[in-house]
């Protein structure tokens, strides 16, 4: 529970600082780290449902685009500014790192698994933006130029 | 509305400025040119041609007295990401459409949108919360917190240095990452309390192009599948810089200590 409650305070540290890094405006800068924060949330629920770390991250990322849709709409800007760092947690900075490590090392089993990670993630976040992108079009109307 | 000849051009020319400065500051390719069709239109456009990849946008306008004024713009810098930018571009997109500004307003405003700064400052904070709070949230310490964000801010200091100099995006991340992993594999080494690998994932998050692949991923959905592959080819390319410069670091801190 401790760690839990760490992880999601560190989530939104980092969200905080990657809405910094992007000039987000400040008053825009805790709505997209709360963003951060309960995308994680969504990641260690399903997480601790689910094997393997497809099915987590495609929730946290679908949460993420759907959350950061609701928000834009609320304060009236473009959803990208509350998406990218409600994704940012999601981001396999931490599996790319132990594929780097043992690769050098010479482990290129533990490099192979830990890569897999790695491209697994990536690939959830990507088809999780898709189909939550896929659900907001559908409600839609086409533009007529 | 009547428009004269010089007037057209500088139309013209400020959806381009408008257009160059959403995709510097992280706009999608499709906000791009929707932008610039909607503007256009407010304006008394009555056909617009506009095209935008990652590094260029061409437009045609064609005016109501069979005019046609045609311009293409090199971008350069469209990788950058700046959210202050990109929210008051879109609002000024949405006033002009609402009520068009005369055009040399238009321009006046976009310069000034343009112009405005982050502070150095606040891109340190920034760095040292990112890389700090990503050590922590991969499992480190208070102590390796800290000295993620002490490294945190040496990367922000060199991105703020090399940005100055001709150094591609690649070849930045490549010896960024290079000069971080050998500084945090080096202090690792005589601070024995420091887990190395928290550190340097901390430090890795803030260099990881995960922005550029998200970018990616929404301009193929988009249907800017060139801009989305664009993308998706350079964010690979730099995760690539970004792992031979730390695994370069790692290998020659394994032999050396």
């Amino acid at each position: 529970m401790k760690d839990i409650i760490i992880q999601l305070a560190a989530a939104f540290a980092g969200a905080l600082g990657f809405s910094l890094l992007y000039h987000l405006r400040f008053r825009h800068v805790l709505f997209a780290s709360f963003a951060g924060m309960l995308t994680w949330g969504v990641y260690l629920a399903v997480h601790s449902l689910t094997d393997g770390s497809f099915i987590p991250c495609l929730a946290g990322a679908l949460f993420a685009v759907i959350l950061s849709e609701i928000l834009a709409h609320l304060r009236k800007c473009p959803a990208t500014l509350f998406l990218l760092p409600a994704i940012i947690p999601l981001v396999p900075g931490g599996s790319l790192y132990y594929t780097m490590s043992s690769a050098v090392r010479g482990d290129f089993a533990t490099a192979a698994s830990f890569g897999r990670e790695t491209v697994i993630c990536a690939f959830a976040i990507a088809a999780g933006i898709s189909f939550a992108t896929v659900l907001r079009e559908l409600h839609t109307p086409k533009k007529v130029s | 509305m009547q428009l004269t000849k010089e007037e057209k051009q500088e139309l013209t020319n400020s959806f381009l400025d408008m257009g160059e400065k959403l995709l510097e500051s992280g706009a999608e390719i499709s906000r791009v040119e929707d932008t610039i069709s909607r503007m256009a239109a407010a304006y008394g456009v009555i056909h617009t041609d506009v095209f935008a990849i990652t590094s260029i946008i061409s437009l045609s306008l064609e005016f109501p007295d069979e005019e046609m004024v045609t311009e293409t713009r090199r971008v350069y810098e469209s990788n950058s990401r700046d959210f202050y930018r990109l929210e008051k571009l879109n609002a000024l997109s949405r006033e002009c459409c609402r009520a068009p500004l005369p055009v040399s307003e238009l321009r006046e405003k976009i310069r000034t949108i343009s112009e405005s700064e982050t502070s150095l400052a606040l891109q340190f904070l920034a760095c040292i919360l990112g890389a700090g709070g990503f050590a922590v949230f991969f499992g480190g310490s208070l102590w390796d917190a800290l000295a993620a964000a002490g490294f945190g801010m040496g990367i922000c200091l060199m991105q703020y240095f090399f940005g100055k100099t001709k150094i591609s995006p690649a070849g930045m991340n490549l010896i960024i990452s290079f000069i971080a992993g050998l500084g945090v594999g080096i202090l690792c080494a005589f601070v024995p309390a420091l887990h190395m690998d928290k550190v340097m994932i901390g430090d890795i998050m803030l260099l990881i192009p995960g922005m550029a692949m998200t970018n990616s991923v929404q301009n193929i959905l988009g249907g800017n599948t060139i801009s989305g592959l664009v993308r998706l080819t350079e964010s690979l390319i730099w995760a690539a810089a970004l792992a031979g410069g730390f695994m370069t670091a790692i290998a020659i801190v394994d032999r050396l200590i």
